[in-house]
């Protein structure tokens, strides 16, 4: 089993988004990255059905979120880890005033529905279109964008934006919203 | 400054301002994963692949457990199974 040098090159260029993609799915560094092996494995053994020209990302997601929802059925039991190794593998990030906001991003993040949540993901982190997402995900597009928009507003009531007075201090979760929109 | 500005949501339709900060943080979440690179694990996967006359060894020996799942190989068309099957017998 040969690889083209370009073919390679594509599949590692994938790499980082796709581990962004398997961490936001599962919530645990270490799985992750064992999923992001074994997606990778299951690409080489399955490269003649690459077709070259189309998009290598969008394949190499598909058969990523392929893998975790098999895996997905068969121990849902330990599904979310959210608290622990995640925010682990990240501590060493320089921008520690930013981590208590994005744990607590992350912890709404895992609460969503999976089907939302890799709607949400693949449209508005990975860079896919609607188009595309539909494809990784195999279901209509408006199936998509009916999820992303649940999404957005499941987050934004986890992340206790209204009726703020029922969770209590909450001024992490307040800064988080409004630091993209500080001026006016 | 709008330290305290809430997202409003009207009839469970958020702002165009408010989507647009929830992206934001989506972004900036997943980009500091995506800014970690890739891991060394991964390259010397891709070159151990790449290279199968040196390696052909140490890639039998490699545990495809997942390899026989026909739900995975679904969307594949189910090539991967049989290849990796073949690959590990020797």
């Amino acid at each position: 089993m040969t690889m083209r040098p370009s073919v390679r090159d594509a599949m590692l260029a994938a790499v980082p988004s796709l581990r962004a993609f398997a961490i936001s799915l599962c919530g645990n560094v270490d799985r992750a990255d064992d999923l992001v092996q074994e997606t990778l494995l299951r690409a080489m053994a399955n490269i003649t059905s690459f077709q070259p020209g189309t998009n290598m990302s969008a394949w190499l997601f598909t058969i990523l979120r392929n893998l975790f929802r098999s895996e997905y059925r068969k121990r849902r039991r330990e599904v979310e880890d959210t608290d622990g190794s995640y925010a682990e593998s990240l501590k060493s990030h320089p921008e520690q005033h930013s981590r208590v906001e994005f744990d607590e991003f992350r912890t709404a993040l895992a609460k969503l529905p999976p089907d939302q949540r890799e709607a949400l993901i693949l449209v508005g982190a990975s860079g896919f279109s609607y188009e595309e997402a539909a494809a990784i995900c195999d279901c209509a597009v408006g199936t998509i964008k009916s999820r992303v928009n649940r999404a957005r507003t499941r987050l934004s009531e986890l992340l206790s934006i209204d009726g703020s007075d029922d969770f209590g201090p909450d001024h992490t979760t307040r800064a988080i919203l409004s630091a993209g929109g500080g001026r006016s | 400054m709008q330290t305290d500005a809430p997202i409003r949501r009207t009839a469970g339709r958020l702002s165009r301002e408010d989507q647009r900060r929830l992206g934001d943080i989506l972004q900036r979440v997943y980009d500091e994963v995506v800014h970690q690179g890739v891991p060394d694990r991964f390259k010397v996967l891709l070159d151990e692949l790449n290279e199968p006359s040196e390696n052909s060894q140490a890639q039998s020996s490699r545990p495809l457990e997942s390899a026989s799942d026909p739900e995975s190989d679904r969307r594949l068309e189910g090539k991967g199974a049989s290849a990796q099957g073949s690959k590990g017998q020797h």
